[in-house]
Order: structure tokens, then sequence, then C-alpha cells
């Protein structure tokens, strides 16, 4: 048994070698349908890394008159946390608020010596009111709307949601696209492999028809032909691995820098499911090769 | 050895290539199977080795009903009825001992067993001295002498020889079924399918001669009578 498995894969090789450009080709559109699949999941993970740092953000503020006492925003507090759609509410004194515009400032000479020119913290306390979930922002924009409490100077109910939408949309749209050209890739990648198993049992055909004369069995007759296409889905893997691994290092620092502020690591993502993305692939892609080969073997074996 | 009972091979629509067929080969014997281009006996080879199946009847091989065998009970019937072809069917990158030791290769002998038969084969056939040289380097009869080498290292119980003779001339032709006839010798059933009438006449053997897909003629030391 073992001896009729060694050969199988000595069989395999020299399949893949007498049709060596056929294999190369074979190989780089199975690297390509792959590269566009993890091109896809790297959008996949940007878009929705940076939809959940904005909506961890996205905040609203009821600002209270200098003058509220404790008491009065204590009571004002209990009465916004007990809103169904509020996750959490965090008072902001009007010291906290100018140190917050300093810092946000602080490469700004012309507002920080305007501050200074100010005698007195022109900023007001505020209440940041944080929503459970962005699509209940409407109902609780609503509802704070109704509270009406003497301490309350103004609201800024800016609509982040309109935001969110678009990156919804767009990402939503990304994703479409990439899922049918990876569509498109996975049935060029049936056809090559299918065509590619035809002219492999076409150049062994001789082969073929003597190991079915002396008495070979069916699988060792076929199963060479499947595990070379086994042979390109490894093959095509570590190749993928290798170029999403160099893609991502040369994004890396681009990516720091543009989302800086948000916590969005690619490459840490990768890292963490090295296994499930490229194993997962490795046994998708495998399997339909395998059905490519299968069907393959099936058509044109009968030499 | 060999049992047909009433076999017939239609291919559609309604071409007949073997009628009724009816005869027994014993075991150990030789049987010549003659007749014109287009008698039906190269479709008997096939459904012989299981390579088409039958319309109609049964064909029982050492007791066993191959009329309806399974994909996967064919190797096995091919292990047991060796097949040569005039056209010999040997790899032409492979040396003449490469090409006798793939047989043994594809169907899972160590390489220990194949080193020691498939040299021995090719010495009963009288190649030992060329058994390194490759197809192209040698005569039409060194080849089938290798195909027949090939057929042998399973030690099967029948060979069926395939016009073995097409290709070659008539010194080749000789020196092919005096070799057959020591295979025979040996104990196995030798089948030789041709129509060359001079190999058939000087055998002196047993000779069922076919006609339109039809046995017309079962002589026990019969002459080729078409």
């Amino acid at each position: 048994m073992l001896v009729s498995i060694l050969r199988i894969i000595k069989f395999s090789f020299q399949d893949i070698f007498r049709n060596v450009w056929l294999s190369l080709v074979t190989v780089l559109i199975l690297i390509l349908t792959l590269f566009s699949v993890n091109l896809l999941l790297i959008v996949k993970v940007i878009s929705s890394a940076t939809v959940e740092n904005i909506k961890q953000k996205i905040d609203i503020s009821l600002y209270l008159k200098t003058d509220a006492k404790d008491a009065e925003i204590a009571a004002l507090k209990n009465k916004v946390s007990a809103i169904e759609e509020v996750e959490s509410v965090k008072y902001v004194s009007k010291e906290e608020a100018l140190d917050k515009f300093r810092e946000k400032h602080r490469n700004d000479a012309e507002i920080i010596s305007s501050l200074q020119e100010l005698e007195n913290n022109p900023l007001t306390p505020s209440l940041m009111i944080h929503a459970k979930d962005i699509n209940q922002y409407n109902n609780l924009i609503n509802k704070l709307n109704k509270i009406d409490d003497p301490i309350i100077e103004s609201r800024d109910f800016a609509d982040h949601k309109e935001m969110l939408n678009k990156i919804n949309s767009i990402t939503t749209k990304v994703s479409d696209a990439g899922f049918l050209v990876s569509a498109l890739f996975i049935f060029v990648t049936l056809l090559v492999i299918f065509n590619t198993v035809k002219v492999a049992i076409y150049t062994h055909r001789g082969e073929i028809a003597i190991m079915r004369l002396v008495g070979a069995s069916n699988w060792f007759v076929k199963t060479p032909f499947l595990i070379s296409s086994l042979i390109y889905t490894l093959f095509s893997t570590l190749v993928v691995i290798g170029v999403i691994y160099l893609f991502l290092g040369l994004l890396h620092p681009y990516m720091q820098t543009f989302f800086l502020g948000y916590d969005i690591n690619i490459l840490e993502y990768f890292n963490q499911n090295f296994l499930q993305i490229f194993g997962l692939q490795f046994l998708i892609a495998a399997a339909v090769n395998m059905l490519a080969s299968l069907m393959a073997v099936s058509k044109y074996s009968h030499v | 050895m060999i049992k047909l009972e009433k076999v017939s091979k239609i291919y559609k629509p309604d071409i007949k290539a073997l009628d009724q067929i009816d005869f027994h080969i014993e075991p150990g014997e030789f049987v010549s199977l003659v007749g014109q281009s287009g008698t039906g006996k190269t479709t008997l080879v096939k459904v012989l080795t299981g390579e088409e199946k039958v319309s109609k009847g049964k064909i029982i091989i050492g007791g066993w009903d191959v009329t309806n065998l399974s994909k996967r009970e064919i190797p096995y019937l091919r292990r047991q009825i060796a097949v040569i072809f005039q056209d010999f069917k040997l790899l032409p990158k492979k040396s003449l001992l490469e090409n006798v030791a793939f047989a043994l290769q594809v169907c899972g002998q160590p390489k220990k067993r194949i080193m020691d038969i498939a040299p021995k084969v090719m010495k009963i056939v009288g190649l030992e001295h060329r058994m390194h040289r490759y197809p192209h380097e040698v005569s039409g009869g060194e080849k089938q002498r290798t195909a027949i080498a090939r057929s042998l290292v399973y030690q099967p119980k029948i060979l069926l020889a395939d016009e073995p003779t097409g290709n070659l001339d008539s010194i080749n032709a000789e020196e092919i079924v005096q070799l057959l006839k020591k295979i025979n010798s040996f104990g196995t059933t030798v089948v030789l399918v041709t129509h060359n009438k001079d190999v058939v006449n000087k055998l002196g053997k047993r000779v069922i001669t076919l006609h339109d897909g039809k046995v017309i003629s079962d002589q026990k030391r019969g002459k080729y009578i078409i």
C-alpha cells in the first residue's frame, strides 16, 4: 500500500513536470484567485473595523449651563441613563472640556493664544451620551429632545448616522465587486484545472492504456491526477501566504498613519487568524480543484 | 477455462459484431481464432478482457462469470488474462526492462520483487542481452517479445494474442509463434487471434473460424479455411 502511495505521488510529480508551462499557468490562476479572495477579506476587515471604531467615537452631547448645581446634573444624568437606547453617560466638567480642547488644538498657536487672552474658561460642562446601537440613533435623539430641563444650555445632535450609512454602502459595494471577482476567478480556476488534467491525461495516454491493460486498479490510474491538483493548491496557497504578508508589510505603515487613533491592525488580524484564513482557503481551493480533476478524470481517463 | 454461451454483441443501431457465439476452451489449449477483417475477432478480444460488455449471453473464465463485471473487478480479470497486440504498446521513453517492470510497478509490487521477476521474464523471451535497450533500438520481433514478457509477469492463466504477427516479417512472426508455443507448453492457455493463414496452418492446433460474427467452424487440428 505504502509503495503504491509513493508511486502515485511520483507519478503526480511526473504529471506536473511533463507539462511544466501548463502547471505554471494553473498555479498562477490559483494564486490570482486566492489573492483576490484575500484582498476581499482585507477590505472587509478594514471596513468593519473602521465602522466599529467610528461607532465607538460617536457621542451625543448635552451642553449644560455653567451654574448648574451638582444635584441637578446628577438628576439629569440619571434621567438620561434611564433611556433604553443609552449605553453610557459621562459628565465632562468645564475644566476637563478645556483640557481636551487644549490637547486637540495644541499645534494651533492662534487658538492657544486666544484662549490665554480670555480670562475665564469659555467652555461649558456637558453630558456625553453613547448610544447602544447606532441604528437606534433617531429614537434616542427624539427622546433627548423631549427632556426639558432648565440646566440644558444646548444640544449637539450632528447626524453621524448619515456618514456611517455612506461607509456601509461603500463597503457593501466594494465587497460585492470583490465577491464577483472572486466568483469569476473560482469559475476560471475550475475550467483551468479541468483542462490541465485533461491535457495531463492526454500526455499520459500511453501509460494509462498500459496501466489498464496490465490490470492497474482504477484508483492507481486516477489518483495521481487528483494528487497533482492538491500539489497545485498547496503550492499556490504557500505563495499567496508569502505575497499577502509582503503586501500587508507594505500596507501596514500607511494604515497606521491613515487610521491614527483607531484600533485597526490588519497584520495582527492575519497573525491571529492565520490558520482559519489560510487553512480554510486551502481546504476550499483543494475541494474545488479536486472536483474539477475528478470531473476531468472521470470523463477522459478511459483510454 | 474459457466458456462462451450464446454471446452476442450488438452495436447501436443494429450492427451485430458477435452473433450467438458458443465455444469452450480447455485449460492449456492453444487455439487460433481466425477470420477475415471485420468478422468480430477484435470485438471478441474486447469482451473477453472486459473492455466491452456483451449484449446477450454469458462468459465464464476459470469458473468466474465475467459477463457483467463492475469497473472495480476488471483489473483483477486483466491480471488473469494477459493480452498482446499488433502495435506492441510499449512506452518509448522506457527501456525494454523498464517497460516490463512498469506492469509490476503500477500494480503495487515491491521493488525487490520487480527486480527479481522482470529480468527472469526477459530471459524467458530471450531478451536478457537486450533488456537495457529502448524500443526504437530493437526490431519489431523484439518489441513483441518484450510485450509478451510484460504479459507474463503475473503468470496469467490465459494469453490472448491479438494479431501479434501483424507488423512482423515472416522470420520474426515465426519466432513469436514459437515463443507462444513455448509459453503454452508451460500450461498457459493461448488464444491466437489472427488472419495469417501460414501461421495457422503450420501450427496444426485447434482453429475456430469466425465469419460475420458467427462461429462457422471449430476444428481440433484445423486449417485456415477462408
